[in-house]
């Protein structure tokens, strides 16, 4: 069993070889990505080891190469010389994640991108008099840098630069996580659906890091396939923007529509063909197939020749979200997909740890050989396990910027898997956004209060 | 008569990203109101047995003028009169000698404005008026606040300005309630472009110093947030700013007072709502901080809440960064 799957990470290997830097210039951050062969069966010893080499190494870099965090921990009188071992990696100061979401815009927004920055950035130029976030991302990234973003369900982006070699990280790590965990399923050969953006048409984190799909299946339809920037999810998601938003959100429907239609028309294909298939994103999508596919009175018998990944949530769809359970019940109904192929997965732009769910609970397993997960109180302390808090993570392969980070999001952390034998910490299965601090000004109680009166039946 | 060059340098004629989202909004809400008349009755009036608002009596007295008092009368930008902020109205200069004016520092004069504006003047939605006004009433809408703030740092020779932004929705509450319902998010983002937020500055030893005047003690404790001090910006705090949104302008422009009114003629009975949620706001914020101990203790207890300390940025120029025009 144990050499099927080594001879199964290796066929992935060879796959992905181009996001693998050579071995004889890794450093302890590459060592605990690239050098385990299942991410999530490390024995918990050796995997500390591997962790504490890791996040040693990248504070040591922010705290050498980067001002901004350089500062901050002189504010925290936190110093490398003080993580002396394993326990100590709590001592490493801690960003809000609504730190990244602070920024100015126009020419600003491009020397605070610069700002953030770990380490030298190469030279950017940035072209016209007032340029907007989507004209400097793409200068950033024409030299080679890769900043991406958040979706901003609330309107207000998270921007990570990253260099080449975090990001080639980012996407080694999230498709390694997804093909260990639904093992033997993937071969290179399978005929795969992106359930996003098309990666090399947008910045959006989400999308982008699904580049690697491409490199290793040897077919990917992405379901968006049109370029999708700032100012389109701004109108899209937040539904500001008046005639133009209206615009964009009908054509957006209708995409919908279409992007079901196309689904289909895979299955069809592929079910014909007898093909192996994979689908990977937004669980939105597939919803609404199987959906249209109920109302039709159709199903297919994909059993164990599909596995689905999904993650990103629900995004605009929210009114349409349905749990994990039912979601891979309606998946099995109609797809044929057994519920073991069918995981959910959970990252963010702010880091670049995967978790991912076990075929046999569920649960979120978190890749612990270089990511060290916590869950604080509502005094930003570490409670430990078994008690819900606010996620938070030292992630020791960021080598761009300091991935350190408190999330916005609240989860209740276990020591092992209730229902697996993999040894290290997971996540309970349903992730939420953690209460924050409300202040509304005039205008907002205004307009909350006209909302509501009119909702009000 | 107000010359069309005293417009534009008083800055009265709305900057480009006001007049466009001005625009917008009377485009998107027109269509709304036009589609959804019906909806209409259920903001015109409250129901007969519901509770009335009643404006709270203010809590201060206003000081004798004296026409002897000295006033700067400067035509100075920022130092001027402007739309609703008259500082030589005679409750601005009588208040502004008060605390101080010519005689403290510009810096402890301005956080004396700050605090008398902030935690004695409460915020009441209400059709835009002068700032002599305001003090008599005892309350307005944040920009009668901030008018305030301003009237007595320009009465007292320290410049001051508006800055406005539009604020990004608060998502929890935007999820379940506005998300739920797509009539009411019609309205709620139609309502976005006029529904504009905004602070006061104070230039004060060469640079522009924020003031948040708008909310009291009581309704930022009740929001479980901590006090805000002057010089501390409500933005990148418990606001998010619209990304490109964010204007300094020395005067409110025309069209604004226009927004308020109109807002009070569709939805009365709404109006009337709001200023009573801000009092009960105000009462359970005024419990919170008697129950922490004073508003020294509450505020301490709030940040110690808040607690994730952010790193502070400093952005620099560098010459890795190249702007080709």
């Amino acid at each position: 069993m144990k050499n099927n799957f080594d001879e199964y990470i290796k066929k992935f290997d060879t796959q992905v070889q181009k996001y693998i830097p050579p071995k004889e210039n890794w450093t302890p951050s590459d060592h605990a990505v690239y050098g385990v062969k299942d991410f999530f069966r490390i024995p918990i010893k050796e995997a500390q080891e591997l962790q504490f080499k890791a996040i040693k190494y990248q504070f040591k870099n922010h705290y050498e190469n980067n001002k901004m965090y350089y500062g901050f921990c002189k504010e925290m009188k936190i110093t490398p010389d003080n993580i002396k071992s394993y326990i100590d990696l709590e001592k490493i100061p801690l960003i809000p994640g609504e730190f990244y979401k602070d920024y100015p815009n126009g020419k600003d927004f491009a020397l605070w991108l610069a700002n953030i920055f770990t380490g030298d950035i190469p030279q950017v130029k940035i072209k016209g008099k007032d340029p907007n976030f989507d004209d400097v991302i793409n200068s950033f990234n024409a030299t080679g840098l890769v900043v991406a973003y958040s979706s901003g369900t609330s309107g207000r982006h998270t921007f990570i630069p990253r260099d080449r070699k975090t990001f080639d990280i980012s996407e080694y790590a999230i498709a390694k996580a997804a093909i260990t965990m639904t093992y033997p399923i993937y071969n290179y050969h399978m005929k795969g659906y992106l359930l996003m953006p098309n990666p090399f048409k947008t910045n959006v984190f989400a999308g982008k890091v699904c580049t690697i799909y491409y490199d290793a299946i040897s077919e990917v339809t992405a379901a968006i396939d049109r370029e999708i920037n700032t100012e389109v999810i701004k109108l899209s998601m937040t539904g500001t923007g008046g005639f133009k938003a209206k615009l964009v959100q009908k054509y957006l429907s209708r995409m919908t529509k279409k992007i079901v239609n196309n689904i289909i028309k895979f299955l069809e294909k592929n079910s014909k063909e007898k093909n192996d298939i994979v689908f990977a994103g937004a669980p939105f999508f597939l919803y609404a197939v199987t959906k249209k596919l109920m109302e039709q009175g159709r199903s297919f018998d994909f059993s164990d020749k599909c596995a689905i990944l999904t993650g990103g949530g629900w995004k605009v769809h929210e009114d349409s979200r349905i749990t994990v359970e039912k979601f891979r019940k309606q998946m099995q109904d109609v797809l044929g997909v057994k519920p073991e192929h069918c995981v959910d997965l959970y990252g963010m732009v702010e880091g670049n740890g995967w978790m991912i769910q076990c075929p046999e609970g569920h649960y979120l397993h978190i890749p612990y050989a270089y990511y060290h997960p916590m869950v604080l109180d509502d005094e930003f302390k570490p409670i430990g396990f078994n008690k819900s808090g606010r996620f938070a993570f030292l992630d020791g392969t960021t080598y761009s910027y300091p991935g350190f980070i408190i999330s916005g999001d609240k989860v209740k952390m276990l020591e092992h898997c209730p229902v697996c034998d993999r040894p290290g910490p997971v996540l309970e299965p349903e992730v939420t956004r953690a209460a924050g601090k409300e202040m509304r000004g005039c205008a907002e109680e205004v307009r909350r209060m006209i909302s509501m009166d009119i909702g009000d039946e | 008569m107000v010359s069309l060059r005293e417009m534009k340098d008083k800055e009265y004629i709305p900057q480009k990203m006001y007049a466009k989202m001005f625009i917008g909004g009377a485009f998107s809400l027109s269509k709304t109101i036009l589609f959804n008349m019906g909806e209409l009755k259920k903001l015109r009036k409250l129901p007969p047995n519901a509770e009335r608002y009643i404006r709270p009596k203010r809590d201060y007295e206003i000081p004798e003028f004296k026409p002897s008092m000295k006033v700067i009368n400067s035509n100075e930008k920022y130092l001027r009169p402007t739309l609703f902020c008259d500082h030589h109205d005679p409750e601005v200069v009588a208040f502004a000698h008060k605390f101080g004016a010519f005689k403290k520092s510009d810096r402890e004069y301005a956080e004396t404005a700050f605090e008398f504006v902030k935690e004695h003047l409460s915020l009441e939605i209400c059709p835009l008026d002068g700032v002599g006004v305001t003090f008599r009433r005892g309350t307005g809408t944040c920009f009668h606040l901030i008018s305030a703030f301003i009237a007595l740092c320009r009465a007292a020779g320290v410049k001051a300005r508006y800055k406005v932004f539009a604020m990004n929705m608060i998502q929890a509450w935007y999820e379940t309630t506005v998300e739920a319902d797509p009539l009411v998010k019609k309205w709620y983002d139609s309502m976005g472009y006029f529904m504009l937020e905004g602070e006061g500055e104070a230039f004060i030893d060469g640079e522009w110093v924020v003031a948040h005047v708008g909310p009291k003690a009581e309704r930022q404790a009740a929001a479980g947030i901590p006090i805000t001090k002057f010089g501390e910006d409500s933005i990148g705090r418990w606001f998010f700013a619209i990304p490109g949104t964010i204007m300094r302008m020395e005067s409110i422009p025309y069209g604004f007072s226009g927004s308020t009114k109109f807002l009070k003629k569709l939805a009365p009975g709404s109006m009337e709502r709001v200023n009573l949620s801000i009092l009960k706001q105000i009462k359970r914020g005024r419990k919170i901080i008697e129950d922490a101990g004073g508003v020294e203790s509450y505020d301490r207890m709030a940040r110690a809440e808040k607690g994730a300390k952010k790193p502070k940025l400093e952005i620099e120029k560098t010459q890795k960064i190249v702007f080709e025009e």
